[in-house]
C-alpha cells in the first residue's frame, strides 16, 4: 500500500442551505382549522375511509370526493420516546417527549407531549390533543396528559 | 479517503476475488442513500474512477436497504438474460458532514411534514418507540437490549474489517448516554464510511469463474407506511414479515433451514424484532432466544457474527452488499476462526431494512443451486 499520510480533508467553501416551500393548497382546510384551534381531517365521500394525515385523494378507493370531518381530542397513548440528542435544526430545543396516540375514531397521530413526565408515562394512558402556535404564528398540535 | 477511493477498494477486491475480467461486467448498480457527501451523481463518479466504460449504470435508493436493492437489480439483470455478468456496489461516506447534520438527514427519513418539521423525530427516536412498545408488551428489558450490543462488539472484535474492535460489557452499555429513551449510545449503530461490492454472474459464467459460487436462491421485498403513526403496532416490522414470507417461498426454505443470518440491527431492539419477524422464534421471545445464546456461533441460528450494523458499522448504502459478502464467506467457510458458523444445510439469509421498516429486503443465499 502506498503511504497516504494522515487524514486530510478539503473543506468546501460552498455552503448549500435548503429550505423547502411545501405546497399545502389541497389541505388548506386542515391548516385553517388548526389555526382556529380545531383538528380536522379527510373522510372519503365514496368509501368512508378516514385518513390522517389528511389527503383529498382516497388511498383506499382512489375517489376524489373527500369530506372534512372533526377529529376528537381524546387519545390513548400507544408509544413514546424522550429525544435527548436532537437534530441540527432542533439544537436550541430542550429534550422533547414525542408520542403516538390513537384518537377515538381510529386514526393515530404523532406529536410532542407537553409537560409529560417520561418516567410516569405508560402505553394506555389517556392524552388530549390541543392546538398551538409557534413563535412565528405557525400552527401545530400537541398532546397534553389528561 | 473520498467516495470514489472508498468504493474502488471494494470494486477491486470483488473483481480479483471472483476472477472476472473488468470488461466482462456489463452493468453496475450503485446502492447509496446519498446526501452526506458532495457528489450528486455518485454512480458515474465511481465508475469513472474505477475505469468502467460503456457500462449501463444507475444509483438505487431504498434507504438503509439500498445495498440489497442494488444486488436485486444486478440479479434481475442476469436472471432475465440481459447480462452475463453484472456488479452491485454499495457505498456511503457519512462523515463529510457533522454528526447532528447526519442525525437530521436520518430523522427526515419518514414523513417530513408530519413527523419532522414540528416534532424533530430522529432515527433513534423512531426505533425507541418500537422499544417502548416491545418492552411494555413482552417484558423485554434494557438489559436485554444491552446484550445485543455486547454480542455485536464480541464478534466485531474478531472481524478486522469492523469499525469497533473492542468488547464491551452490559454495565458499560447500560450506563452510556441516553440518545432517545430507552435507547442509549450503545444501542445505536455508529455513523460510518464504508463500501462493499459483489459480482453477479449467470450460471454459465459462474461455473467458468469459480468452483465455489454462492447462489441467489430467493429474494423477497416489501414496504410499509411513511408515517409511523399509520403502523398497526410497534412491536415488529410488517415489512420484514412480508418480505421474509416472499423470500422463503421463492427459495423453498423455511426459517429452520437457515444456518447463519445477518439481521438489520441498526438499533439493538431491531435485532430482537428481526428474530421474531423472520420466524427464528415466536413473537415476543426474541430476548429469550438471545439470552439462551441461540444466536451465537454454536446456537440454533447464529446472527450477525460479523459484528452487525451495531459494531461492524452501518455505512447506509454499503450495508446490504456487505451482508451479502459476509453470508457468502460464511457459506464458503471463509469467515475464519470463532466467527465461522457451522454450515449444515448450506443456506444463509440476509435481512436488510430501509428506514424504520419503510423498506425491507430479504435475500436467501445458498451453497448449492
Amino acid at each position: 500500500m502506498p503511504d497516504v499520510g494522515a487524514p486530510r480533508t478539503f473543506h468546501s467553501k460552498r455552503n448549500l442551505n435548503l429550505r423547502f416551500d411545501i405546497p399545502i393548497s389541497k389541505t388548506s382546510r386542515f391548516w385553517d382549522a388548526l389555526s382556529e384551534g380545531r383538528l380536522v381531517t379527510t373522510k372519503c365521500g365514496d368509501c368512508g375511509r378516514t385518513t390522517f394525515p389528511p389527503q383529498i385523494d382516497c388511498p383506499n378507493c382512489m375517489g376524489g370526493n373527500a369530506e372534512w370531518v372533526e377529529l376528537g381530542t381524546e387519545a390513548e397513548l400507544l408509544t413514546f420516546t424522550l429525544v435527548q440528542i436532537t437534530p441540527t435544526s432542533f439544537v436550541d430545543h430542550d429534550p422533547y417527549l414525542v408520542a403516538i396516540g390513537r384518537l377515538k375514531g381510529g386514526v393515530n397521530i404523532l406529536a410532542w407531549v407537553e409537560g409529560g413526565d417520561p418516567l410516569k408515562l405508560r402505553p394506555g394512558d389517556q392524552l388530549r390533543v390541543e392546538a398551538r402556535k409557534d413563535a412565528q404564528g405557525s400552527p401545530y398540535y400537541v398532546f397534553v396528559t389528561a | 479517503m473520498n467516495l470514489q477511493e472508498l468504493a474502488f477498494e471494494s470494486v477491486k477486491e470483488a473483481i480479483e476475488d471472483s476472477g472476472v475480467q473488468k470488461k466482462e461486467i456489463e452493468n453496475v448498480t450503485l446502492g447509496s442513500a446519498g446526501g452526506w457527501y458532495e457528489e450528486a451523481l455518485p454512480a458515474v463518479a465511481i465508475n469513472e474512477y474505477a475505469g468502467f466504460e460503456d457500462v449501463g449504470t444507475m444509483r438505487v435508493e431504498a434507504a438503509c436497504a439500498s445495498g440489497s436493492a442494488a444486488v436485486r437489480s444486478a440479479f434481475l439483470s442476469v436472471a432475465s438474460g440481459e447480462a452475463e455478468v453484472a456488479m452491485a456496489v454499495g457505498v456511503e461516506k457519512m462523515t463529510e458532514v457533522d454528526t447532528l447534520t447526519s442525525v437530521e438527514l436520518m430523522g427526515r427519513a419518514g414523513s417530513y411534514l408530519w413527523e419532522f418539521e414540528n416534532y424533530g423525530m430522529t432515527f433513534p427516536a423512531y426505533y425507541a418507540m418500537y422499544a417502548v412498545s416491545h418492552m411494555n408488551k413482552y417484558g423485554t428489558t434494557e438489559e436485554d437490549l444491552a446484550r445485543v450490543a455486547v454480542k455485536a462488539h464480541h464478534y466485531a472484535s474478531m472481524n478486522p474489517l469492523a469499525q469497533f474492535q473492542k468488547e464491551i460489557t452490559i454495565e458499560k452499555a447500560l450506563s452510556s448516554q441516553v440518545v432517545s429513551w430507552p435507547l442509549k449510545l450503545y444501542d445505536a449503530c455508529p455513523i460510518s464510511d464504508g463500501s462493499a461490492a459483489v459480482v453477479v454472474a449467470s450460471e454459465d459464467a459462474a461455473r467458468r469463474l469459480t468452483d465455489t459460487p454462492v447462489w441467489v436462491r430467493g429474494i423477497g421485498f416489501s414496504s410499509d407506511s411513511a408515517n409511523l403513526s399509520k403502523r398497526a403496532d410497534y412491536v415488529g416490522l410488517r415489512a420484514t414479515v412480508d418480505a421474509s414470507r416472499k423470500a422463503y417461498a421463492a427459495a423453498k426454505v423455511g426459517p429452520n433451514d437457515i444456518d447463519v443470518a445477518t439481521c438489520h440491527d441498526c438499533f439493538t431492539i431491531a435485532e430482537l424484532m428481526a428474530y421474531e419477524d423472520l420466524g427464528f422464534c415466536p413473537k415476543g421471545e426474541g430476548a429469550k432466544l438471545l439470552r439462551e445464546g441461540q444466536t451465537e456461533v454454536g446456537g440454533k441460528i447464529p446472527v450477525n457474527v460479523d459484528g452487525g450494523l451495531k459494531a461492524k458499522g452501518h455505512p447506509i448504502g454499503a450495508t446490504g452488499v456487505s451482508m451479502m459478502v459476509e453470508i457468502s464467506k460464511q457459506l464458503r467457510g471463509e469467515a475464519g476462526g470463532k466467527r465461522q458458523a457451522p454450515i449444515k444445510n448450506g443456506v444463509g439469509l440476509v435481512h436488510n431494512v430501509g428506514g424504520t421498516g419503510h423498506y425491507c429486503y430479504v435475500t436467501v443465499l445458498s451453497r448449492s443451486k
